[in-house]
């Protein structure tokens, strides 16, 4: 009885490890570590990439001469404060195109955990074969880097003197900002109630919004409160419109007899820097399958921007806002560099959608 | 009488039976005694933990017309000012005050709970409602003037000790500026009357 | 026979010596001092309770009791008590507020889209140097100073503490000044007057080195003032390449922007919800 405790303690120990091993990807390693075939060498560089091991996921690379290692790397942990310096690569799906003795096309969607929700990147990548294993042709970005300049930025900006911590009411105030819901529509989605529109900041000073919705049941009483969070751009500038969205889960139209709006609207320091221009914009089908709105995003300041945020509004034949979508860009955005975007939509939508407006909404990481 | 039927002399002559049977109804008594002692303290427990009881009228109001969700904020968040209120001087508690006080009724209603606390007093209310006019909203709606009529149960105690008891009907002229949650109490001024 | 009659002797010396009483004006004017008369004899507690004040002290019964100014600054109730050993008796009496000198004075909003009827509201709160309400009939007068121009003012009368007026905005942009006075009170607050929504939003296109320079004509509402800079204006751009979008910030009263065309493109402008012209131009493939 005596022995019994240490042999029980020590098998539990035993398959801990085993199951830690299994868990971390160890299998995976283990049976690709030949890479053998186009998928198995995929998988283990972007195995190698998960553990942050890059300096042996960039040796099993085939182009080496082309790529900067440090380049490489910042692929996957980001660069001037964009998304991914906040991400982590949590798992990937690896799916074979087509393939022949020598070369192989090979798709890997990667699955990143950021600190505004899941993020999805898709890769279509060559591997080719290299004696008796397979190796990564990782793409080369080959747009032109951006020379050494100074860029003269002269727009304006908006500093706010708030009142003092002392209760002087009636004494001079700023008012808040006067903002407007323009557009209001609710419409049942398959899981949810949704309520979309747009709203426009009609002062001649930025505000702070947020949209707020609560809906009423037959007698008035509330059924549920939710805001906008970050389906808006809240940071308004003068008589600049945002689309918002609001999701209400698990409720159902027809029990909702009336909708309270309410646009809440803060003072806020703001520059009218920088100015993004959205080109190329069009709704397609992208590589999964899905309907898409893809464009470009191009900074024409010279600030950079970490992290762009894309809000997207789409409109009927009679100019009715029918759906909102956004998407985060993992890339910052460097002066004149256009860097692609696409928000989904679902297909159901797509199909009656006449016309879309997208603004960029941006954040940075203050340190 | 409940006095004499505990005294020595008056057990003495009573008979065996009888005895027992006021032995049995004066433990009887005192259990009635204490049950309602308990539920009187309960039912004080449970006043203080409910606000008191505000009809708002606002047929009267101008120039802006009231909303239907101030017209409900309104009377809860004056309830809900009083009961602070009210618990702030029996406790002595001045920091009650930050939740439904603003500006000047805020400063002296801290002014008051300290020098409660200074004098060693406390002071008790028991809140017989409060009849609410609107009588004017500003235009932009950041400020309101209502007019209270309340009906109010004082008892000042130096301790333990019970210095003034009175029922009152006092007429307050109120202020309520809205906060970023609810109507704040910014004035409470009381303008007249105080017999019932 | 024996207690009834020691009773009565009880009560009788109790009234020859008198319970203690208070005597206070029945009405004072907030922030002066009152001395307060009594009755009875011996060794007494005085307490003051009002607004903001809970005030105790060692009296002797029987003689006047002076309550200081500070203590009456806040109109309302005052509850005068004084326990004395025979028992407490208490007194109410009413501070109204002084003679109004003081003046809260709200005036929205503080920025004001011209020529717009009545959208200025200011009001005006009558209290006394004590922050009181006075809330019986007091002329305000108010008035307007706008930047060039002559004052105008108007006399109205508070009820239950109150003044206000409505105001129209004037048709030219810039501050104004609005001016509330009573006693010694004489408040100004500062609304600026803003340029209303862009009005004839025109656009137009010129060939820059590779694209096209789409600027606005400088931007101005209605009545002929200038949008502030900062307003964003939005292009919009529909070629073969899809469409293109720029949330442009008027700056010196113009909007621009450098458009790539692709072949035959339509361009249109608009700020906020008005729209402007539409343009169609050609570009290099």
């Amino acid at each position: 009885m005596k022995r019994v405790l240490p042999l029980v303690l020590a098998a539990i120990t035993v398959v801990l490890i085993v199951m830690a091993w299994f868990e971390s990807g160890g299998v995976e390693r283990h049976v690709l570590r030949s890479a053998a075939t186009p998928e198995q060498a995929t998988r283990l560089m972007l195995s190698q990439i998960q553990t942050h091991n890059f300096d042996a996921a960039y040796a099993r690379l085939a182009n080496r001469n082309d790529l900067d290692k440090n380049t490489f790397i910042h692929e996957f942990t980001g660069s001037y404060g964009s998304l991914l310096t906040i991400s982590a690569l949590e798992g990937f799906d690896v799916g074979v195109l087509h393939a022949s003795d020598q070369e192989a096309t090979v798709r890997a969607r990667l699955h990143y955990a950021t600190g505004v929700g899941p993020l999805d990147d898709t890769r279509d990548l060559t591997v080719q074969r290299t004696g008796d294993t397979w190796k990564v042709v990782w793409p080369v970005d080959t747009t032109a880097k951006l020379p050494p300049q100074v860029i003269p930025v002269n727009y304006l900006r908006w500093d706010v003197i708030s009142r003092g911590s002392g209760d002087d009411w009636g004494a001079q105030n700023v008012d808040s900002p006067q903002v407007r819901i323009v557009s209001m529509n609710a419409i049942q989605r398959p899981d949810s109630v949704v309520v979309l529109g747009e709203v426009v900041n009609e002062d001649s000073v930025p505000a702070y919004v947020n949209v707020g919705a609560t809906l009423l049941g037959p007698n008035d009483e509330e059924l549920a409160q939710e805001s906008s969070f970050d389906k808006i751009a809240h940071t308004l500038l003068p008589r600049q419109v945002s689309p918002y969205r609001i999701d209400f889960p698990n409720m159902r139209l027809e029990k909702i007899k009336n909708v309270r709006m309410e646009a809440k609207a803060l003072l806020i320091a703001a520059s009218a820097d920088p100015v993004i221009a959205i080109d190329q914009q069009k709704l397609e089908t992208d590589r999964l399958g899905r309907k898409v709105l893809s464009g470009k995003l191009t900074n024409q300041s010279g600030q950079i921007v970490s992290i762009p945020h894309v809000i997207a509004a789409y409109y009927d034949s009679n100019g009715k806002v029918i759906w909102v979508s956004d998407g985060y860009v993992a890339q910052a955005l460097l002066p004149q560099m256009p860097v692609p975007f696409a928000v989904d939509l679902p297909p159901d939508v797509a199909k009656n959608v006449q016309t879309y407006r997208v603004i960029v909404n941006h954040f940075e990481l203050t340190t | 009488m409940m006095r004499k039927i505990l005294t020595a002399e008056f057990a003495e002559k009573t008979r065996r039976p009888r005895r027992m049977g006021l032995r049995y109804s004066s433990i009887l008594a005192l259990l009635a005694a204490l049950a309602c002692v308990v539920l009187v303290r309960e039912l004080r427990v449970l006043a203080k933990e409910n606000a008191p009881r505000v009809q708002l009228h606002a047929d009267n109001l101008g120039p802006r017309s009231i909303e239907d969700l101030t017209s409900k904020s309104i009377p809860r968040d004056y309830a809900l000012a009083w009961q602070t209120m009210e618990q702030a001087l029996e406790e002595n508690r001045p920091g009650l005050l930050d939740g439904y006080f603003t500006g000047i009724a805020k400063q002296d209603l801290t002014q008051r709970v300290h020098s409660q606390i200074k004098s060693g007093l406390h002071t008790r209310y028991q809140d017989g409602g409060h009849k609410l006019e609107a009588i004017f909203y500003s235009p932009a709606g950041d400020v309101m003037e209502l007019r209270d009529r309340a009906k109010l149960d004082i008892e000042i105690m130096d301790g333990g000790k019970v210095i003034y008891q009175e029922p009152v009907s006092i007429e307050y002229t109120v202020t309520m500026t809205p906060g970023a949650d609810r109507w704040l109490v910014r004035e409470l001024q009381a303008s007249g009357g105080v017999k019932p | 026979m024996r207690s009834v009659l020691t009773a009565f002797i009880v009560c009788l010396f109790a009234l020859a010596a008198g319970a203690a009483e208070l005597h206070p004006p029945a009405q004072v004017t907030a922030g002066n001092s009152i001395t307060i008369a009594t009755s009875g004899s011996g060794d007494a507690t005085f307490y003051l309770i009002g607004q903001s004040v809970a005030s105790k002290r060692h009296v002797q019964a029987g003689t006047e009791i002076a309550v200081d100014s500070e203590q009456l600054e806040r109109a309302g109730i005052y509850t005068a008590i004084l326990c004395a050993s025979d028992g407490c008796a208490s007194a109410n009496f009413v501070v109204t507020p002084a003679a109004p000198n003081r003046l809260s004075f709200l005036v929205h909003p503080s920025r004001v889209p011209v020529d717009s009827p009545n959208r200025i509201s200011a009001v005006a709160f009558v209290q006394d140097n004590f922050h009181n309400f006075v809330l019986k009939s007091e002329a305000v007068k108010f008035s307007v100073l706008p930047k060039d121009g002559k004052e105008i003012s108007a006399t109205r009368n508070s009820e239950n503490g109150v003044a206000w007026v409505r105001l129209s905005s004037a048709k030219k942009e810039g501050p104004t000044r609005l001016g509330a006075e009573i006693g010694h009170a004489n408040e100004i607050r500062v609304v600026q007057q803003v340029a209303a929504d862009a009005c004839n939003l025109r656009i137009k296109a010129s060939r820059a080195k590779k694209d096209f320079l789409v600027e606005t004509d400088p931007v101005k509402d209605c009545s002929g003032n200038s949008v502030p800079d900062g307003t964003v204006v939005s292009f919009t751009k529909v070629d073969e390449a899809g469409k293109a979008t720029v949330d442009v910030p008027i700056k010196r009263g113009v909007a621009k922007v450098e458009l790539p065309v692709d072949g035959r493109a339509k361009i249109t402008v608009a700020s906020g919800v008005v729209t402007g012209n539409e343009l169609e131009v050609a570009g290099g493939q």
